[in-house]
């Protein structure tokens, strides 16, 4: 028996993680044995219900129950009723006005709310803009990832640690790098965001004496990678890697 | 309505027929209530609001049910059970306790002339429920009750009896075959391997 089929009655019981569960359906699809037991064994956990004493419900039940889930949409019938006296309290306005006024100066009176209505509209909307911008100015960092970094071969003692932060819409890495061996000449350390195969430069640095670095990258609008990888370049600003790997994600 | 399928009905749901989830009411509250007076040992007013909630479920969620997958009245059980035992749990977490008295419940109910046949074979299921459970060990037996009644997570139940999350996962899956083994037997194996 594979280990997956092991998680079976799990499945039954449904007592999986979303994504032991889908493993878990992926599985069954290939595993006869799986297939085979699936059906009987839920069966069987679901007949378990059956042992019970059927008792009598009470007849007020019925009731309760419509009342408890039909009462929901009650508001939205209510709602309707306010619309229907808010009409009528309309209309007496305009039966009003019409007795009030001639019609220039209901003309007149009309030109004038209606540009009291587009100065207090305008007012609100810039409002709305001045606290957006506020909100935008004071809008928390909030680390949404982070990754760790080992060394591998010239820098196999290095070590480091990458986070995302997002303030506002804006999406920034950090990565900062420990024991570092240092760079000779135009040589640095660069770093590269992989995503399918593809890389894209992200900055280069060169570590201080006693071998720590610190970069920030900014990401570009909806841009995504799966892993990060340092190189050591012999020179700054190239576009595809060309000296070797030195350190990862893994 | 009352010729209505199942199926059918949950269809005229989805459409807002209030006289379908009625139907659908009459036909499985029955089984419904007598599974959460059970669930909730006899307690009228969590019965209830199991009842509601489940009512309430094929109301508002109503396209999750797909024929493929299986009986109706199976996915109808699957969702009042899981609705218990959220309750259960909800509760368990306030008051900080186990309750651990099991099947207190005993009462004797008349059954409506037209139900007789159903219950008839319901109660076949829950005779050779009981007799396959008398073949489980003691530690079998507690597991199905803690797991399907109690609503204990298998961590939790691990935790009570002292046993490592591994052991507690391959006991219920010995006692699920013990129990379904019992079962076809009774039934003439007719359900092995299906």
């Amino acid at each position: 028996m594979e280990n997956k089929c092991e998680n079976l009655s799990l499945y039954i019981i449904d007592e999986l993680t979303a994504r032991e569960k889908e493993q878990y359906e992926r599985h069954l699809r290939m595993c006869a044995h799986c297939q085979h037991e699936l059906e009987s064994l839920q069966e069987t956990w679901q007949s378990l219900f059956y042992e019970i004493e059927e008792v009598d419900v009470p007849e007020t039940l019925k009731a309760e129950v419509m009342d408890f889930i039909f009462e929901k949409n009650e508001p939205v019938q209510r709602e309707h009723k306010v619309e229907t006296t808010k009409k009528s309290l309309i209309e007496r306005f305009k039966f009003i006005f019409k007795k009030q006024f001639s019609p220039l100066s209901t003309g007149v009176a009309a030109v004038l709310i209606i540009g009291l209505a587009g100065l207090y509209w305008h007012n609100l909307h810039l409002k709305d803009t001045i606290t957006a911008l506020e909100n935008e100015a004071v809008g928390p960092v909030q680390i949404v990832s982070t990754y760790a970094l080992k060394g591998q071969g010239l820098a196999a003692s290095a070590n480091g640690n990458a986070y995302l932060l997002q303030e506002g819409s804006d999406i920034s890495l950090v990565i900062e790098l420990n024991n570092m061996p240092g760079t000779k000449d135009k040589e640095v350390y660069q770093v590269w965001l992989l995503k399918n195969g593809t890389r894209q430069n992200a900055g280069t640095l060169k570590p201080d004496q006693n071998g720590n670095g610190l970069i920030t990258y900014r990401l570009p609008p909806a841009h995504s990678f799966d892993d990060i990888g340092i190189t050591l370049e012999p020179n700054p600003n190239n576009t595809q890697p060309q000296g070797v790997k030195v350190m990862g994600t893994f | 309505m009352k010729s209505k399928t199942d199926e059918e009905l949950m269809e005229l749901i989805v459409q807002n027929h209030r006289q379908a989830l009625e139907e659908l009411y009459d036909r499985y509250v029955k089984l419904i209530y007598s599974f959460s007076l059970k669930i909730s040992k006899g307690n009228t007013d969590k019965t209830k609001e199991i009842v509601q909630l489940v009512f309430l479920r094929l109301w508002t969620t109503k396209s999750t049910y797909n024929p493929a997958k299986g009986q109706f009245v199976n996915w109808l059980l699957t969702i009042t059970r899981n609705i218990a035992i959220d309750l259960i749990r909800k509760e368990q977490k306030h008051k900080g306790t186990i309750p651990f008295e099991l099947d207190e419940m005993q009462q004797i109910q008349d059954q409506q002339l037209e139900d007789v046949l159903q219950q008839v074979s319901r109660n076949l299921v829950k005779q050779q429920i009981q007799e396959a459970k008398r073949h489980l060990s003691e530690p079998q037996q507690r597991l199905i009750n803690l797991l399907y009644w109690e609503g204990y997570s298998l961590s939790e139940i691990a935790e009570l009896e002292k046993k490592p999350l591994g052991t507690i996962k391959s006991r219920l899956h010995q006692t699920l075959k013990k129990l379904r083994n019992y079962f076809s037997k009774e039934t003439g194996g007719a359900r092995h391997g299906k």
